[in-house]
């Protein structure tokens, strides 16, 4: 199997989280005899080649982060750019994250998905869903990089999945989110204690990068007052 | 109610017909597309180093200057793939600095904080596009600014004016 993996995320490659799903899933493919090769729309010079790698292979996976309870506005640049018609017959997957970490969060992204390939007369190869991706980047102490490294390692499985599979019309990758809706009791515990906690690893994640004003400034309401 | 609406469909759309189909208050309609505005790089800076200021120096930070004095925004999009087209969504994807960083639980949803307000949101569009799907599009992101969606209305080809 050769796959072509098409980061649809505008953020640059180095400091992308979409990357490093990628990267994870990429070595679970190789791990089970599968090759790909990956194209990240961040990098407009790359949009050329992804084109035409979308247009001569009959594997695709589009990998995005939700922006704005949709697709990212730069993919659906490039998805205008593709021809609607295709000679030889594709499947289309996707592979959807972001920051928060229920359910319900992508669901309508991912009905958009799956209306998808048939426009492009391909195939819905189905979406791989997980939410919690912010500490992909931020991880400062030992307990995030062992929670994110799992969190990783988790794509390498779903890669080797891919190619067992075919597709992520697995129960396996149906179930990758985790929980639909958080339990009552996580609801509790983050208003009376992760929300705090949350708080404050933001708030030294802003430090570690030179930020000096509250992260809930209103930069712009003193504009109107001294007008 | 200061409505901001932001039509992403070229000068040929008439204020008139967009004050005909948002009835009532006070409204400002921007053309987005004699604008220079990019794409969110989603580099987080908005909410991690410079609270509230966009790292992208371009004609959105005038936008986001009127959309702390207005109640409602008002999106008018072209469609395309039965959502509204790049164009349409780019500019919503700016709206981030709108929101802070910190998470809250609110109607037992995560959300991000309001940097400012709530904001109430409607979608005027043109095309061929999925009416549902775009109604429930409209009431999620109407949920992440705290505020109700103000419909989603189709605007008759002749509307949108050659």
């Amino acid at each position: 199997m050769h796959v072509v993996i098409i980061n649809g995320s505008p953020r640059v490659q180095k400091n992308s989280n979409t990357d490093k799903i990628i990267q994870s899933f990429g070595k679970g493919l190789q791990a089970s005899g599968a090759t790909y090769e990956l194209y990240s729309l961040s990098n407009r010079q790359e949009w050329d080649a992804a084109r035409e790698a979308f247009i001569g292979h009959d594997q695709i996976i589009f990998a995005l982060p939700l922006f704005v309870e949709c697709v990212p506005g730069i993919m659906l640049e490039f998805l205008e750019s593709l021809p609607t018609e295709r000679k030889n017959p594709a499947q289309m997957s996707f592979i959807l994250h972001g920051g928060f970490d229920e359910g319900h969060q992508f669901r309508l992204c991912e009905r958009f998905l799956q209306s998808l390939p048939v426009q492009f007369g391909c195939t819905y190869g189905g979406c791989l869903i997980q939410g919690g991706s912010f500490l992909i980047r931020f991880r400062d102490d030992e307990k995030m990089k062992e929670t994110m490294a799992k969190k990783l390692d988790a794509y390498i499985k779903m890669g080797q999945s891919f190619v067992s599979e075919g597709n992520f019309m697995t129960e396996e990758a149906r179930k990758f989110i985790g929980y639909e809706k958080n339990p009552w009791i996580v609801h509790l515990l983050f208003l009376l204690f992760i929300k705090r906690l949350v708080r404050k690893n933001f708030e030294r994640f802003a430090q570690q990068w030179g930020c000096t004003r509250p992260l809930d400034d209103k930069p712009y309401l003193r504009t109107i007052i001294e007008q | 109610m200061t409505s901001i609406v932001l039509n992403t469909l070229g000068k040929g759309l008439v204020t008139e017909q967009v004050i005909a189909l948002i009835k009532g208050g006070e409204l400002e309609v921007i053309n987005t597309s004699d604008m220079k505005i990019a794409h969110c790089m989603g580099c987080n800076l908005c909410w991690l180093k410079t609270p509230g200021v966009c790292a992208i120096k371009d004609d959105y930070e005038g936008i986001i200057k009127k959309l702390v004095k207005a109640e409602n925004l008002w999106l008018v999009s072209d469609t395309r793939f039965g959502f509204v087209d790049w164009r349409g969504k780019r500019v919503m994807d700016r709206i981030v600095p709108m929101l802070n960083m910190y998470v809250e639980l609110r109607n037992g949803l995560e959300r991000h904080e309001l940097r400012y307000h709530s904001m109430n949101f409607g979608l005027l569009y043109k095309g061929q596009a999925d009416q549902d799907f775009l109604e429930e599009w409209s009431r999620r992101v109407a949920s992440n600014m705290a505020g109700q969606s103000l419909g989603v209305i189709k605007m008759k080809e002749g509307e949108s004016c050659m």
